[in-house]
């Protein structure tokens, strides 16, 4: 494998707290943290001073980037689900006193924003009407809505309910053993492909029912992010990044590539580049990589050393990469100069 | 990768009404010096309005197809993995399980799942006991028998209402289902908080410190049989056995063996503890278990040089002790 060390320059921030999520909107990075903070970085001007809005009395656990352009949704365990501006006014979109928001996900297409609140999902668009709302039996452990902006997947103990956005119909269920988490859909909408609290990743195609187990991790697997193209499901949970091939019918009975794992802490988080072919992927040693799979597998070494990486997120032109850390370290790589 | 410190997690079980809420609402306004995170199956019980405490609801997971040893909680999971995510906000967590919890789950979530375990750590089950009721509860729920039979800690509680020779009975009967928990006599929960938490019942290298008496085979060394007289049982009980010998035992004969016991009895074994004399080791070596997972290390020396006396107790259902015992006394040197 060829590796080289980038020279790509980083700009760094410590900001002392557990880097939940982030996430980009337009020019924008979004990054919530373990403190309540959401933080907003201009990807175009790396060193302004970041717009600091205190979003949160406790952690905040969720962060999407809202419908509206530069504009932010996060949840906390204070209850409310927050809208942040791009110039980090706040307001309430929503609150459940004494309870924790802990997943959202939103589709700019179709004007959807989706939460959840323990075994609720809901479901907001863009005028300010009641939510709908979703119940499951038990906890929401992901959300993901498809591509098309149609159909919204909720992940719990025992598969994955698949909601009509559009219609008010109960959900098919795609059940498979176990409790699901992280929840990815396909560039093409055909497979859904969860994390799961086992060292494993379950996947459904959807035109055929056709199942899919991908185990062997070492670890959790956390993350897992499909390419740009729907070629590959790039994965977290072991020590090289498994990326599974979804070519020709899909990953089933083929083996996966890889690429990195030259520093033998498990990856913890991934992240595909929005205009070229390659994933950045994050360790539990806080080292970060940019790597391509397949037979001509590459690999840049970004980052390394530190506290374990959390949260991974590139700018819309791919030329930016914002690493977040449990210790609260935020460091963007530019790949421009 | 720096070296992170693990958070004592303390569960507090026992029947509803026992006084746990008693206890919850000392250890959130009382100045013990540590902040606690309190996650409590009912809201409504504790009239605090403190952003530390925490609703959940009980959701049993399976995994890996059903594994006994593998069934946690999930909503713990869930919750301590938000909770981690807090900045510099706690020293310690105390999960309240309802009247009715298995308390095997809530044991194994801290054994099972690798975020919980590499950054938290069960540092005692503390089961409340209604000194009154509690005969009562015994007879008619498993949920009661299995509190108590997980127990580090019993706080005999309501002690005020009760004779000294009911006490004395009550007392017993814990000691027949569980002989190395620590009991309290109580009222109205009424217990220095050190005694009860930050205490490491599951560190192996505190676990003596915790019960100094373990060692020693007095009044409730072999009176598991007795029980049987005092009260109706049916047989599917819980009961314990406990094994004891002078001579030093095989480590690699005992691994083989307890491992063996644990896979293949582990569904009906709930706590299995032991503090072991190996031969040619200076040390002691401790050992235990919840359900099938276990862990055992040497922990130091012994006492006196003279009394190193190994001891081994399973508390369970339908336990097989003459075949336990075979098997233990096979692993003498």
């Amino acid at each position: 494998m060829a590796t080289s060390v980038s020279r790509a320059p980083v700009v760094a921030h410590e900001f002392g707290a557990y880097v939940v999520s982030a996430t980009a909107n337009g020019r924008l990075f979004g990054v919530a943290f373990g403190d309540g903070m959401v933080r907003l970085i201009d990807s175009e001007i790396l060193d302004a001073k970041p717009v600091e809005v205190q979003a949160h009395v406790g952690a905040a656990l969720c962060l999407a980037a809202d419908i509206e352009k530069g504009a932010f949704l996060s949840g906390g365990d204070d209850g409310n689900l927050n809208k942040i501006s791009a110039l980090g006014a706040v307001e309430v979109v929503a609150e459940h006193k004494g309870r924790w928001v802990e997943h959202v996900t939103t589709h700019s297409g179709s004007g959807v924003r989706a939460y959840s609140v323990g075994k609720d999902a809901f479901v907001l668009g863009k005028q300010k009407t009641e939510p709908r709302k979703l119940t499951h039996a038990t906890s929401v452990g992901g959300l993901a809505i498809n591509p098309k902006g149609r159909r919204l997947a909720v992940a719990h103990y025992g598969g994955v309910s698949l909601w009509w956005l559009a219609q008010d119909s109960p959900p098919a269920l795609l059940p498979w053993k176990g409790s699901h988490l992280q929840t990815v859909w396909s560039p093409d909408g055909d497979y859904v492909v969860t994390a799961m609290q086992e060292n494993a990743l379950h996947g459904w195609r959807l035109s055929d029912n056709e199942h899919m187990r991908m185990s062997g991790y070492g670890a959790k697997v956390r993350s897992a992010a499909f390419g740009r193209r729907g070629h590959f499901l790039a994965t977290g949970g072991a020590e090289s990044v498994i990326c599974w091939p979804f070519t020709g019918g899909g990953p089933m009975g083929k083996a996966p590539f890889e690429f990195g794992g030259a520093g033998g802490a498990p990856c913890t988080a991934v992240a595909a580049n929005p205009e070229m072919d390659v994933f950045a992927a994050g360790f539990e040693d806080g080292s970060v990589i940019v790597g391509q799979p397949g037979p001509k597998a590459a690999m840049l070494i970004i980052m390394g050393g530190g506290s374990p990486v959390t949260a991974l997120c590139w700018n819309p032109d791919g030329d930016r990469l914002l690493a977040g850390t449990e210790a609260g370290d935020v460091n963007i790589a530019d790949f421009r100069a | 990768m720096t070296e992170q410190t693990q958070i004592p997690v303390t569960v507090l079980t026992g029947y509803l009404g026992a006084g746990k809420t008693t206890l919850l609402n000392r250890v959130l306004t009382e100045n013990h010096g540590k902040k606690y995170a309190v996650i409590v199956n009912e809201f409504g019980e504790i009239g605090i309005d403190n952003d530390l405490v925490v609703g959940a609801d009980e959701e049993i997971f399976e995994m890996n197809n059903g594994c006994i040893c593998c069934t946690v909680r999930g909503d713990l999971i869930r919750i301590i993995g938000g909770l981690l995510k807090r900045k510099d906000k706690f020293d310690a967590i105390l999960v309240e399980t309802t009247g009715l919890a298995d308390p095997a789950p809530v044991a194994q979530t801290f054994f099972t799942d690798d975020d919980i375990k590499k950054r938290t750590k069960l540092d005692s089950i503390v089961t409340v006991v209604d000194a009154k009721h509690i005969d009562q509860r015994l007879d008619d729920s498993d949920e009661a028998e299995e509190q108590i039979a997980f127990a580090d800690i019993v706080l005999l509680n309501k002690t005020d209402l009760v004779s000294p020779e009911a006490l004395a009975k009550v007392e017993a009967h814990i000691r027949t289902l569980n002989p190395f928990a620590k009991i309290y006599r109580t009222e109205r929960s009424n217990i220095p908080l050190d005694q009860i938490l930050n205490r490491g019942a599951f560190d192996l290298k505190r676990a003596l410190e915790l019960d100094p008496h373990f060692l020693c085979d007095h009044e409730h060394g072999h009176h598991h049989h007795d029980h049987a007289a005092a009260s109706t049982i049916h047989d599917t009980d819980i009961h314990s056995i406990s094994l004891s010998t002078d001579k030093p035992l095989d480590l690699q004969k005992f691994d083989a063996w307890v491992a063996d016991v644990l896979m293949t009895d582990g569904q009906r074994i709930l706590r299995t503890k032991g503090i072991l004399n190996m031969a040619a080791k200076d040390e002691r070596f401790v050992f235990q278990a919840v359900h099938m997972v276990s862990e055992g290390t040497f922990t130091g020396p012994w006492p006196s040089k003279d009394n190193r006396r190994s001891r081994l107790v399973f508390i369970g259902r339908k336990l097989d002790e003459a075949a336990l015992k075979r098997g233990f006394d096979s692993c003498i040197a």
